[in-house]
């Protein structure tokens, strides 16, 4: 699966590597330990930040957990 | 606004069903999904996993629906958030359009838990609620969109057992 950064793509996959991993053999088993995968989804979240910022996605301000919430966040009626 | 819901029922253990869903994409049902990345994910006290993410998809609306709707923009947004919790065995996520808003709104709840009577078997309750607005015949086109997410969800379920099948053999 692509980013929506082409440049952050080899970053999440090696990122969702040692995630799916993680998820699989510690998580589900119980293991509350965190996973071992912080650093490369630092590298990795960093380089979507800017593409979300390059291609002007708006990601910020929408709070979307359950139906009861407001999309007045672009308020540039046309 | 128009209401969608839906129960479906895997014949696989929980734990199966949450793997396949976390690396649902890519799949062959699920074409028009064509990114997806996770902008923040933590563990909270209760030791739930929050993950959200951000997916990239490609609206197979109609071109009379797009039409109508004045847009020749497929290319949507859309914000998710899901909660697992693998002590209560329970995985909640809603998501949202986060483009297009000011014409059309599509929120999803989906909820997988463990059959309760038989842990062989998940069952996925999901919602949406779809609101078109200002347009005519947005009574229409908000059946017309249940009718895409009814079809949707079929290739959702089917995705998640085309994950199953084929990541046995590499990871589990």
């Amino acid at each position: 699966m692509n980013s929506v950064g082409e440049e952050c793509t080899d970053m999440k996959r090696e990122y969702d590597q040692c995630f799916n991993r993680w998820f699989a053999e510690k998580f589900l088993k119980g293991d509350g330990s965190g996973d071992p995968c912080t650093e490369l989804f630092r590298r990795y979240r960093e380089c979507v930040q800017k593409a979300i910022k390059d291609k002007d996605i708006p990601v910020d301000g929408v709070d979307f957990m359950g139906p009861s919430k407001s999309k007045t966040e672009a308020d540039g009626s046309s | 606004m128009r209401i969608w819901s839906s129960e479906h029922v895997f014949s696989h253990p929980w734990d199966t069903v949450i793997k396949a869903a976390m690396r649902k994409y890519p799949n062959p049902m699920n074409p028009c999904v064509v990114g997806v990345d996770v902008v923040d994910r933590n563990l909270d006290s209760q030791g739930r996993l929050h993950s959200q993410r951000l997916l990239c998809t490609e609206w197979g609306l109609p071109s009379l629906v797009r039409a109508i709707l004045g847009t020749s923009r497929t290319l949507t947004y859309i914000k998710e958030h899901s909660v697992v919790d693998p002590v209560e065995k329970k995985m909640v996520l809603c998501s949202t359009n986060i483009s297009l808003t000011n014409l059309v709104s599509v929120d999803e709840r989906l909820v997988y838990t463990p059959h309760p009577e038989n842990p062989e078997q998940t069952v996925l309750t999901q919602e949406a609620i779809i609101t078109v607005k200002g347009v005519s015949l947005s009574s229409y086109l908000e059946g017309l969109m249940a009718s895409t997410i009814s079809s949707n969800a079929r290739k959702g379920w089917d995705a998640i057992e085309w994950i199953i099948q084929n990541s046995e053999s590499t990871v589990s």
